[in-house]
């Protein structure tokens, strides 16, 4: 953990990027204790107002609070990249390991439905799925979840039989030791530094996708404050209610620029291809 | 022996591509709802409904159903749209795909005129405000929503000034500037995330070859800058930079779906969704094949100019 | 022969009867001025009736108008879409045509060169002379006669068959006239012979039908002012002037446009910049915007319609009338006026709508009768329920534009707040419209909302929706006695009878059963450039380009 935090603490990009995306983790987590109102509290009489001292980012158009319902969203936003990439990276550890480890045709078979699924629009199967499993945020992180599960595996599966190739790793089977212990020992730790790496690469995405979905009317249900679908609903009032959009696309985008720019520093500390550290 | 090898990995691709039509035949079934409820609208019999399903065929197994598609789709015979009536072929591979591909390339013309030269630009001034303000716009692309992006656009260059139509499609070769004209704006909303992705890695690989020793060895021959940047750099910079685009190539036209619907661009995108939405089979199988052929291609010239490039991948 | 020969004085005095519901009466213009002047105060550029042209009107040119709804199908005799029929109907021509002079609606023979009501069941049409189909064929009284008789056939399926339900049969008294007999009076009858909303007697050409059979939908043949030229998928649909149209001098333009734009802010900002000369239906909170804009003329009023929550009857909580009688006055109407429809409609007290005239009320208000915000006696309702203590269920909706300017789910997430104060807690559940389309035929939701758009007669707007086991009563409302006092009022002919009953029929169904919560009646909006002139609006949800012009600006 010592040199993993050495090694992205040289990257100032990384560092950067760290502090915009703790600055988000923050309002996501004490978000219940900043918010003013309740986030999907309506208050018609006060609809579609600008910023004012009494809500500090203006109303939507039904009059719920901008502002809470931004933080509240860096709650979802963050939960939802989190939540998905995770489960796309507990599928894909488990099919990239059983594809690299077993070998002969259960690795092809499984490449082959790897490379099936990586063949799908993401945005496609994650219609497909909402419309399949129903909307609703736990819905929508599992459609998300089955996109990544593609990508992950590959990058497993390439790194174990990286791993497995090395000659060390050779000597310790015919010295007898377990093949659990070599697993555990020497070939996760590989594996999970470069997922760590793609992981934060993909969180962005999840979110950027997820928005899209909301976009479709096909992501998580109103009033959820979702900004992506705070974006989705106030893309009807841009031209007399730009904040309701604006603000939550702001955030949005501070918070993928943050994520871009950890991920890469990452990336850069890591990855001895990238020509970084 | 290398023409084995290209057997095999053509029946793997036609392997791949045979898994992703089954994979979407029979999710597609699996959502509720039918195209039958939808065609009749709201005024309908149970026997105009019984009659609709037996003659679209859907009301066979699901598992003839997929096997019927696929004995016709191989030949040629993609079907025919619940909802237009016409031929799916036609539809999908010569009015839908065009659309998107020239949306897409204009897409990427923009993105490397644009990318290219700006990367080039961080990497010789690297440290300054140039290499500065070339990465922070390069992420801050990549960290848009484009169908948001696409609706500021419209709202602003479209409506408040009036520089670009808002929407609609030209075709191109119809009428070359009108159709350019038209796809201005959703191309650039496409454009905008790969610029960025360009710009980066010319910048990065520019940066590693120019440390290269061989450069060194050049300039001390006196070749001029332009000459070492130009010809002997660029030229290794050009293979990743191949290999980039195509990895992201796929992605591309993913992200024209949104872009298409924003702009009311008829392309492969908007067919697709519309017709997941109204559980057109025929459409879906046919509009996923393309995509899906379309990324598996791309892969496999991405995987062949990977293998060129590292020479560690070579011997098998 | 000759009009003369036939008793006329019946069939004025019919026709009077038949006329006099749609003519015009104070309630009406009373409410026509309130509108007006509400419109003058919101800004410039709200129109009522047509355009004025300032001189001869130009010839030839390219309107193009922006549609966000899609249509299904062009053919008339299948299409349940406004979507299809505001288009459809510069192709193809009915027996008769609805018109509008700014304050009532009438109906005049359009295809037909006259009308006559020879009893209560037959109707004499006489039609034009040297009318042709775009595809050169003659339409005679033959013609006439095999496309009304398509739509009973049971073959070819049509959805429309209710309206010839009771048709006797169709003589063809000479080459170009028709008798048309029924079995029992049918008020509905005009409806229904319009070729816009009326479908049925809507004509299509027999030998493209026959030529293109399931396709003839996509490529249509009428007799209309214009020809189908070509249909891009999800792009555009092009019509070209027909130069053999009957009417004299009509149309000018030489082409039409419709650019299907799904996503309404683009449609929206596609008028602003010029880019299309005109749109139909428009999301309601860019009304003001439109409105206020200098350039753009905008024509509508509250139509034939209303928008309605249905609760299911058959299964769940709502089985019981206490709870469907809490929902229904519990809902507060101006609020979903002022925030849902952003000022573009007016509290629906009732099925029957403004247009109406003869039966639509304008001092429903007062009068106590159907269903409205009062909040005390919604929860005196919610005390007599059954269940006691807090109800879940579920609201399924759909985010898809509604052809009437309204957004998907945003009735809802107005309502559910309205409802939680009689201690219903609803979880909306959204989905695409194919599962959408399927929940609520199969009666698997406790709560939808819908709208029944561009009516013009109180039948068409109870009978096929509220009737026992009707496919449209997604609810499963069931009342005998509703049933007969419908019925009855269709029958008839005598406005004052049919106005009694209805008015009998909806007493039941709004106060004592309350099936559904009756919502609001909306306006429909229609909205041009300072191009386009001639443009008549009528209130049924039309874009005719019959008498447009465009003008040089």
């Amino acid at each position: 953990m010592k040199s993993f935090w050495k090694a992205v603490s040289h990257q100032r990009n990384a560092m950067f990027g760290l502090a915009i995306v703790g600055v988000f983790i923050l309002m996501a987590v004490f978000a219940p204790v900043l918010a003013p109102y309740n986030p999907t509290e309506q208050n018609l009489e006060f609809a579609l107002q600008g910023p004012s001292a009494e809500h500090w980012l203006g109303t939507d158009s039904f009059g719920q609070d901008v502002y809470s319902r931004m933080l509240y969203g860096a709650r979802l936003a963050l939960g939802i990249g989190f939540a998905s990439v995770a489960l796309g990276l507990l599928g894909g550890l488990i099919i990239g390991l059983s594809a690299g480890l077993l070998g002969g045709r259960v690795e092809w078979a499984l490449m082959r439905l790897v490379d099936a699924i990586l063949a799908f629009p993401e945005i496609i199967l994650a219609i497909a799925f909402v419309a399949v499993l129903g909307m609703g945020t736990d819905k929508v992180v599992y459609a998300l979840a089955i996109s990544f599960v593609g990508p992950f595996a590959r990058i497993v599966r390439s790194d174990v039989l990286q791993v497995k190739a090395r000659p060390f790793i050779e000597a310790a089977r015919l010295m007898g030791v377990s093949p659990f212990r070599i697993i555990v020992r020497h070939l996760l730790p590989n594996v999970l530094s470069s997922l760590m790496v793609q992981a934060g690469i993909r969180i962005s995405t999840a979110i950027l996708l997820e928005s899209g979905l909301s976009f479709f009317g096909i992501g998580v249900v109103p009033p959820t404050p979702d900004w992506g679908l705070i974006i989705a609903e106030g893309r009807g009032f841009i031209t007399m209610a730009p904040w309701i959009s604006g603000f939550p696309g702001v955030a949005l985008a501070l918070l993928l620029i943050g994520l871009t720019l950890l991920g890469d520093g990452l990336r850069d500390a890591f990855d001895p291809r990238s020509g970084g550290h | 022996m290398l023409m084995n090898a290209a057997l095999i990995k053509l029946l793997q691709t036609l392997l791949v591509l045979l898994i992703v039509s089954v994979v979407a035949f029979f999710f597609l079934k699996m959502a509720p709802g039918d195209p039958v409820m939808l065609l009749l609208g709201s005024e309908y019999s149970p026997q105009a409904y019984a009659r609709l399903m037996h003659e679209l065929g859907l009301d066979q197994p699901v598992t003839l159903q997929y096997l019927h598609w696929l004995g016709r789709f191989v030949q040629g015979d993609w079907g025919i749209s619940y909802v237009t009536r016409d031929n799916i072929f036609k539809q999908a591979v010569l009015q839908a795909l065009p659309v998107t591909l020239s949306l897409a390339t204009l897409s990427l013309l923009m993105a490397l005129t644009l990318g290219i030269p700006a990367g080039l630009l961080a990497a010789l001034f690297r440290g300054r405000w140039v290499d500065g303000l070339v990465s922070s716009l390069s992420v801050l692309g990549s960290a848009f929503p484009s169908f948001y992006l696409g609706i500021i656009l419209i709202w602003v260059f479209g409506v408040e000034l009036g520089w670009f139509p808002t929407m609609g499609f030209v075709r191109p070769w119809d009428d070359f500037w009108d159709g350019l004209y038209h796809l201005a704006l959703p191309a650039i909303t496409l454009a905008v995330y790969y610029t960025g992705l360009i710009a980066i890695t010319t910048r990065s690989s520019l940066i590693e070859v120019l440390n290269q020793p061989f450069i060194a060895a050049v300039r001390a021959r006196g070749e001029p800058m332009v000459r070492v940047v130009g010809v002997h750099a660029m030229r290794n910079v050009m293979m990743p930079l191949v290999t980039v685009i195509g990895l992201q190539l796929g992605g591309l036209l993913r992200g024209a779906v949104m872009t298409e619907v924003v702009f009311a661009v008829p392309g492969l995108g908007q067919m697709i969704t519309t017709a997941v939405l109204s559980r057109e089979y025929g459409v879906v199988q046919a509009g996923v094949m393309l995509t899906a052929l379309f990324f598996v291609m791309v892969n496999l010239v991405v995987d062949q100019t990977y293998r060129f490039l590292d020479p560690r991948l070579r011997a098998r | 022969m000759s009009p003369s020969d036939l008793n006329s004085d019946l069939d004025s005095d019919l026709k009077q009867q038949l006329a006099a519901r749609l003519a015009h009466d104070l309630g009406r213009r009373g409410f026509l001025q309130a509108m007006a002047t509400g419109a003058a105060a919101l800004g410039v550029g709200s129109l009522v009736g047509e355009a004025a042209a300032a001189g001869e009107p130009m010839r030839g040119g390219i309107l193009k108008w922006a549609q966000i709804v899609s249509p299904d199908t062009l053919d008339p005799h299948f299409t349940g879409s406004l979507g299809a029929i505001k288009i459809h109907n510069n192709i193809y021509n009915g027996l008769l045509k609805v018109v509008y002079d700014g304050k009532a609606v009438s109906f005049v023979p359009d295809l037909a060169e006259s009308w006559k009501m020879v009893d209560e069941k037959t109707h004499l049409f006489k039609i034009r002379p040297s009318v042709k189909f775009h595809n050169g064929d003659a339409c005679d009284a033959a013609a006439v006669k095999w496309s009304i008789e398509r739509v009973k056939d049971p073959v070819t399926g049509s959805p429309h068959v209710w309206m010839v339900k009771d048709l006797a049969g169709i003589d063809i008294v000479d080459p170009l006239t028709v008798r048309i007999r029924y079995d029992k009076p049918f008020a509905f009858f005009q409806v229904a012979m319009t070729g816009a909303t009326g479908r049925a007697g809507t004509i299509v050409s027999r030998s493209a039908v026959e030529k293109f059979g399931k396709d003839f939908g996509r490529n249509p043949v009428g007799t209309g002012p214009f020809r189908f030229v070509q249909w891009k998928e999800n792009e555009l649909i092009e019509l070209e002037r027909n130069p053999d149209y009957f009417e004299k001098g009509l149309p000018y333009l030489d082409k039409i446009q419709i650019n299907l734009i799904k996503e309404p802010t683009s449609a929206v900002a596609a008028v602003l910049s010029g880019q299309v000369d005109g749109m139909d239906a428009c999301p309601f909170q860019f009304m003001s915007q439109l409105r206020a804009n200098k350039n753009l003329n905008i024509y509508g009023e509250v139509e034939g319609n209303y928008a309605f929550l249905g609760m299911n009857n058959k299964k769940g909580p709502f089985e019981d009338v206490n709870l469907r009688l809490a929902v229904a006055f519990a809902i507060d109407r101006n609020v979903l006026v002022k925030q849902g429809y952003f000022g573009d409609a007016i509290p629906a007290y009732s099925l029957i709508s403004p247009p109406m005239n003869g039966f639509y009320d304008p001092n429903i208000a007062k009068s106590g009768r159907g269903q409205f915000f009062d909040l005390k006696r919604a929860q005196e309702y919610r005390a007599k329920a059954k269940e006691q203590g807090e109800i879940t269920v579920n609201y399924i909706a759909t985010e898809a534009f509604t052809s009437n300017g309204g957004s998907g789910s945003r009735n809802a997430q107005l309502i559910i707040p309205m409802l939680a104060k009689i201690g219903i807690k609803v979880n909306l559940d959204l989905m695409d419209r194919a599962i959408l389309t399927k929940r609520r035929n199969a009666g698997e939701f406790d709560l939808y909302d819908e709208a029944w758009q561009a009516d013009l007669d109180p039948d068409e707007t109870i009978r096929p929706e509220w009737l026992t086991g009707m496919p449209w009563n997604y609810v499963g409302y069931s009342n005998p006695e509703f049933d007969k006092l419908v019925i009855k009022a269709s029958e008839s002919v005598n406005q004052a009878e049919r106005k009694k009953l209805y008015y009998a029929a909806e007493d039941l169904m709004m106060q004592k059963d309350a099936p559904i919560a009756v919502l609001a009646h909306t306006k429909v909006y229609k909205i041009f450039n300072k191009r386009v002139e001639g443009f008549k609006y009528v209130p049924v949800d039309l874009m005719n380009m019959h008498t447009v012009s465009l003008k040089k600006l």
